[in-house]
């Protein structure tokens, strides 16, 4: 049993923060309020190499560890780098480039790894449906051998980077009497025949990350594109969730470290009746229970990425409680922070603002609570 | 960093576990409804079984015949034994840590010569007492003082909610030390034994729950005691040397939270599979399967929080008291979110005396409440944030 970090490992999270904090968070604010993709931020995230941590460095990466990939992030939320564009930054790396780093082969992994690892070219997943979010297997997207091509239709939605993604991991069906046996991966870049993305969705938060529906009419993919084997599908679809419970949790706990700071600083200068509101019990309720969650999550979160690391297969039951715990409590706890903040925790101009609309996506994407809650209760019952 | 408990740590816990499991947990509902005498007999036969096997000198170093086990491995057994019975966790815990800890970290060579090699073995049973009628949390609101006289101390007071007071040989007690006008701050913790003439052991104190540990107040009237009674021999210090043994106490506390919530998680999941209602498993229907779903999280958060502060005291990180509150503060209030959905699941045959699940969820509303509530770690747990933020 060790907890502790390596010193490479603090070394990485505290040269991450303070970048973060000098040359990124100072745009989020404006990006934010813009609601728009920012290159200005991809490229700074680019400039430091964070787009492709986890790969070697003949593929362009960085040949970080789990651990230090979900440092990064955390280190870039607590430095006030805002929830969309960490969004961004994860779906890119760990659900677009991981996927064909894991299961391309050679020509694939020289192709694309090493571009979406610079930053030159975003990448998106697409797996979610208008009719299936959660229940994935029942996706309806087709896909069809017709010569040496795929011939895929369909479309997917809520697709995190679409509106400016380069490159698509898209899953779709061969044969739907298979459920999720049928599945297969693929990736499609933007400019294959038939592909296009919808008009960016107005989100409620982590605004910067642009969202949209992405649709195959008849949609050409040559067959060195399928990624991995024909049934292999789901298997991807389901490393992914791995990513998803760990690298892209870590930033949420940045973000409520960030939101404890801000809120302790608050109170102990904002004075009520004569007195710092820190010296009142309700204000040290909710910052004492902030303090906890950071304190739980870190475990939840670093508990998967360090046994992913150490080669073990993901345990559901574990992966399930990260995601319920950090999305539900998080949202909590980000709601406390307006609270503390008051009037000023509903200004824009307030970061505590922005951390309480991002935070409300832990709960909702790769799975909602509601699913992992059913997941948990499902083995229970075996 | 390995999230993985040692395989020393493993051993020692299926090894107590299964003990308990054998020995102990099938007496726990006798534990809980039987007659005052009859517990006090079944607790000191339970104490003895946990002296065989070891568990009374787990923190206790080997010169003084303990096995000197680190906080993962005290916490590891300790959820255990919270889950085999709770009464009896409660009661070894005052004699085997509350009593033991503070000697073995606190007091002179022949102090520790005189009590740890027999609390260890079972051979003396060991008692604290610092809280009063009116002074818990706030400890230097306490009344019982120890006056210095000609080679000793003599003592006045009471002390209530004393655990093991009915069976205890020795106790440790606080109280003010240099009390003329009743408003001196500093205090000392004193060793007693039983015999001491002007000790007196109240009525025995009946629970809500863990009604196997015995409880009674003392009355302490010019009761006489030696220079060497005086833990460490230095007058002064019985206020930090308590605050030292409650803070780390609330390890165990967290993993007897956990233990509970344990054994109410696997009695709700075995109810919820075999129940039926309209034609399905209850643990179906999510009304059910959602508490749990909630139940496992919450004790899997809890038992790794609880691992992390007492790994942290293993090795020394300056944080480890944060992260022991923080560890006390979430199990306990897990555990009472726990133990209301197992009797939620169960409903009315729950609800019945002598079902498992009544007892345990009698039991657990006395972590929240114990040895610093959990508004007092909140308060912890904020100052500590909030001093680091000051504006400078």
């Amino acid at each position: 049993m060790d907890f502790s970090f390596s010193d490479e490992q603090k070394m990485f999270r505290d040269t991450v923060y303070r970048y973060g904090k000098e040359e990124i968070a100072p745009l989020c604010e404006e990006a934010d309020l813009k609601g728009e993709f920012s290159y200005e931020i991809w490229n700074k995230f680019s400039q430091m190499g964070l787009l492709g941590l986890p790969f070697p460095e003949e593929l362009g990466g960085q040949g970080a560890d789990i651990v230090t990939c979900c440092l990064a992030g955390e280190a870039l939320g607590h430095a006030g780098v805002d929830g969309g564009s960490l969004l961004a930054m994860g779906a890119h790396t760990y659900l677009c480039a991981a996927d064909i780093f894991t299961f391309g082969n050679e020509e694939q992994k020289k192709k694309y790894v090493p571009r979406l690892a610079s930053g030159e070219w975003i990448g998106c997943m697409g797996l979610t449906e208008p009719s299936c979010g959660s229940d994935a297997a029942a996706l309806r997207t087709t896909a069809v051998k017709k010569g040496d091509k795929y011939i895929l239709n369909g479309s997917k939605t809520f697709i995190t980077n679409a509106p400016v993604a380069d490159v698509c991991v898209a899953f779709a069906t061969l044969d739907r009497t298979k459920k999720h046996e049928g599945i297969a991966a693929f990736i499609v870049e933007k400019d294959f025949p038939g592909y296009s993305t919808g008009q960016p969705f107005h989100k409620m938060g982590c605004k910067v990350s642009a969202t949209s529906e992405v649709f195959f009419e008849d949609c050409e993919v040559p067959e060195e594109n399928l990624l991995g084997g024909e049934g292999q599908g789901w298997q991807i679809a389901l490393t992914g969730v791995e990513w998803d419970r760990s690298t892209l949790l870590s930033p949420m706990l940045g973000a409520a470290i960030y939101n404890l700071e801000l809120c302790a600083k608050y109170a102990n200068e904002r004075y009520a009746f004569k007195r710092p509101i820190r010296e009142f019990q309700a204000i040290q309720h909710r910052i004492a229970d902030m303090k906890l969650f950071i304190e739980a999550s870190r475990l939840a979160i670093y508990r998967v990425a360090s046994s992913k690391d150490n080669g073990a297969l993901l345990n559901p039951l574990l992966a399930a409680v990260n995601k319920v715990y950090v999305g539900d409590v998080g949202f909590e706890r980000a709601s406390d922070a307006v609270q503390i903040f008051g009037g000023y925790g509903f200004m824009h101009e307030y970061p505590v603002e922005r951390n309480f609309r991002d935070a409300k996506l832990g709960a909702i994407g790769g799975g909602t609570s509601d699913i992992m809650r059913f997941i948990v209760s499902r083995i229970m019952l075996m | 960093m390995d999230f993985e408990l040692s395989d020393n740590h493993k051993e020692l816990q299926q090894k107590m576990k299964d003990f308990f499991q054998k020995h102990i947990a099938p007496r726990a509902s006798k534990m809980d409804i039987s007659s005052s005498e009859k517990r006090l007999d079944l607790m000191r036969e339970n104490l003895d079984r946990l002296s065989q096997v070891g568990y009374l000198g787990l923190c206790i170093k080997e010169d003084y015949n303990g096995n000197n086990m680190d906080f993962v491995g005290q916490c590891v057994t300790a959820e255990e034994l919270a889950k085999a019975c709770a009464s009896t966790f409660i009661s070894a815990r005052a004699s085997a840590f509350l009593f033991a800890y503070p000697v073995q970290s606190f007091g002179t060579e022949q102090q520790k010569k005189a009590y740890l090699p027999y609390i260890a073995k079972g051979g003396k049973i060991g008692a604290i007492a610092y809280s009063e009628q009116d002074a818990g949390s706030d400890l230097l609101a306490i009344q019982a003082s120890a006056e210095k006289v000609d080679k000793g101390w003599v003592i006045n007071g009471t002390k209530d909610i004393v655990v093991n007071a009915p069976i205890a040989d020795v106790f440790l007690v606080l109280a003010k030390t240099s009390r003329k006008d009743g408003e001196s701050t500093a205090s000392g913790l004193f060793i007693i034994d039983r015999d001491t003439p002007g000790l007196e052991i109240g009525e025995r104190v009946e629970t809500l729950g863990l009604r196997g540990a015995p409880i009674a107040g003392l009355d302490l009237k010019d009761c006489h005691v030696s220079d060497e009674a005086l833990l460490g021999g230095t007058p002064g210090k019985g206020k930090e040397q308590i605050e030292d043994v409650l803070e780390k106490g609330r390890l165990t506390l967290s993993a007897m939270a956990v233990g509970l919530g344990v054994a109410c998680m696997e009695m709700a999941t075995q109810r919820a599979k075999k129940r039926v209602a309209f034609g399905k498993q209850i643990g179906r229907f999510q009304e059910v399967g959602f508490k749990l779903s909630d139940m496992f999280t919450d004790n899997d958060l809890g038992r790794m929080l609880t691992l992390r502060a007492a790994w942290a005291y293993d090795n020394n990180e300056a944080e480890a008291n944060i992260l022991a509150s923080c560890a006390k503060l979430f199990t306990s209030e897990a555990l009472t979110r726990i133990s209301n959905h197992a009797m939620q699941i169960f409903a009315g045959h729950g609800y019945v005396k002598g079902a498992g699940v009544e007892r345990v969820f009698r039991d657990a509303r006395f972590v929240e409440i114990a040895e610093g509530t959990t508004e007092i770690q909140r308060v912890i747990i904020a100052k500590s944030v909030l001093d680091k933020y000051l504006p400078r």
